[in-house]
């Protein structure tokens, strides 16, 4: 009977370390709740932020990770395993449009008129929402109003 | 995914134990495949009791002979049930306690007489002596390891199957390479491979690792008897792992 040795850094404390990481996560992950994957994209994009509203709206936030945001969430809100984390994606993704618009003015995306106004409008009159993030869509709503 | 192929990928470690100690027509290769899988462990342990290379190999060797494929493991296993991987330590550390005690009666002088066993604990037969880089430690390293890599394989035929080479690959680079060598690969190197935003690659990433999560957990219930056991489980392994 012959076997392939592991590596041997498996025995190591850091790689041990490393291995329990990985266990660590998993077993949270497969109870996580819908802002969990959110959080965790963010935080991949913006390590700074210890959410994705912090990652959204810290003024450090360039053109570019707001981009990259904007992406990460708009596949969420297909991947996402909860409906409730497939909305939450919709509205991060609208609040990173909105960003970009308020605070870059630029749009990133190819929406205009009057689907832009409405996941705006969504996006300031929903509750569960922290305030910033309503404030923020209702600035982009201004600002999207002088554009189109 | 074929059913079969796909039924033996999940079969767990118990089902393969009770088929391996029976007189099945799958008994021969479900024990090759409990051996398989618990080889790397079992010579950790040996190999960080002290033992050298080949001398761990030759032990390792002895205890799949002598435990595993004599079945007194297995049927053992049977009756008892529990923990696999506490299962299968006790059975090692026995193993070698057995090996010391056997070879300390062929070599010393016989006036001396058997050594007990609180006498072996002191000359390092115990491996919780060792503290950090105790036998223990690698043992569980490994076995940990173990599931990692057999849950990254069910993850990698599932990826690949589906035409989703760009995934796996994140998953490879960003979580397996840093889970067995500590280091990783940064997303401004791996998106540009796949015509990927950084942003999408972060996205595919997060929906590997809850499919990888789904499957290590369903190998973790496979080692445990009781599936209200897993959560006492991994909390034992991160602690024993010295992540927490």
């Amino acid at each position: 009977m012959t076997h392939h040795e592991e590596p041997s850094a498996q025995s190591h404390p850091e790689s041990s370390r490393s291995l329990g990481d990985t266990l660590r996560w998993a077993f949270e992950l497969d109870s996580s709740p819908a802002l969990a994957g959110a959080t965790w994209l963010a935080c991949e994009i913006v390590p700074s932020a210890r959410d994705p509203f912090e990652a959204i709206l810290a003024e450090s936030t360039t053109l570019g990770a707001l981009e990259e945001l904007k992406g990460a969430f708009k596949m969420l809100r297909t991947t996402g395993t909860t409906s409730a984390e497939r909305s939450l994606a919709a509205r991060l993704y609208a609040a990173t449009i909105g960003a970009a618009l308020v605070r870059h003015a630029t749009l990133i995306t190819t929406q205009r008129g009057e689907s832009l106004h409405r996941a705006f409008t969504e996006l300031q009159s929903d509750p569960s929402m922290p305030e910033p993030i309503r404030a923020l869509a209702s600035r982009a709503l201004d600002a999207a109003r002088s554009i189109t | 995914m074929a059913a079969t192929s796909k039924s033996a990928l999940t079969q767990t470690n118990w089902d393969l134990i009770r088929d391996a100690a029976s007189d099945s027509t799958t008994a021969k290769s479900s024990l090759e495949r409990v051996t398989r899988r618990s080889w790397p462990a079992i010579y950790a342990f040996i190999r960080a009791s002290g033992r050298p290379p080949e001398q761990a190999t030759e032990l390792t060797q002895g205890f799949l002979c002598d435990v595993f494929l004599a079945r007194k493991l297995l049927e053992k296993a049977d009756r008892n049930r529990g923990r696999f991987r506490t299962l299968l330590l006790g059975a090692v550390r026995n193993y070698l306690a057995d090996i010391h005690r056997r070879t300390t009666a062929m070599t010393r002088m016989p006036r001396g007489g058997v050594a007990p066993l609180d006498q072996l604990i002191t000359v390092g037969i115990d491996p919780v002596a060792h503290g950090a880089d105790s036998p223990e430690r690698a043992f569980n390293a490994r076995f940990v390891a173990g599931l990692i890599r057999s849950a990254a394989e069910r993850l990698q035929q599932e990826l690949l199957s589906e035409g989703d080479e760009a995934s796996w690959e994140i998953f490879r680079l960003r979580v397996l390479q840093y889970a067995f060598d500590g280091t990783t690969v940064g997303y401004e190197e791996i998106a540009p491979r796949f015509g990927l935003a950084k942003g999408t690659c972060a996205a595919k990433l997060l929906v590997a690792k809850r499919r990888f999560a789904s499957i290590l957990m369903d190998e973790m219930r496979a080692t445990v008897e009781n599936p209200s056991d897993l959560s006492a489980e991994v909390d034992e392994l991160l602690s024993l792992l010295g992540s927490r």
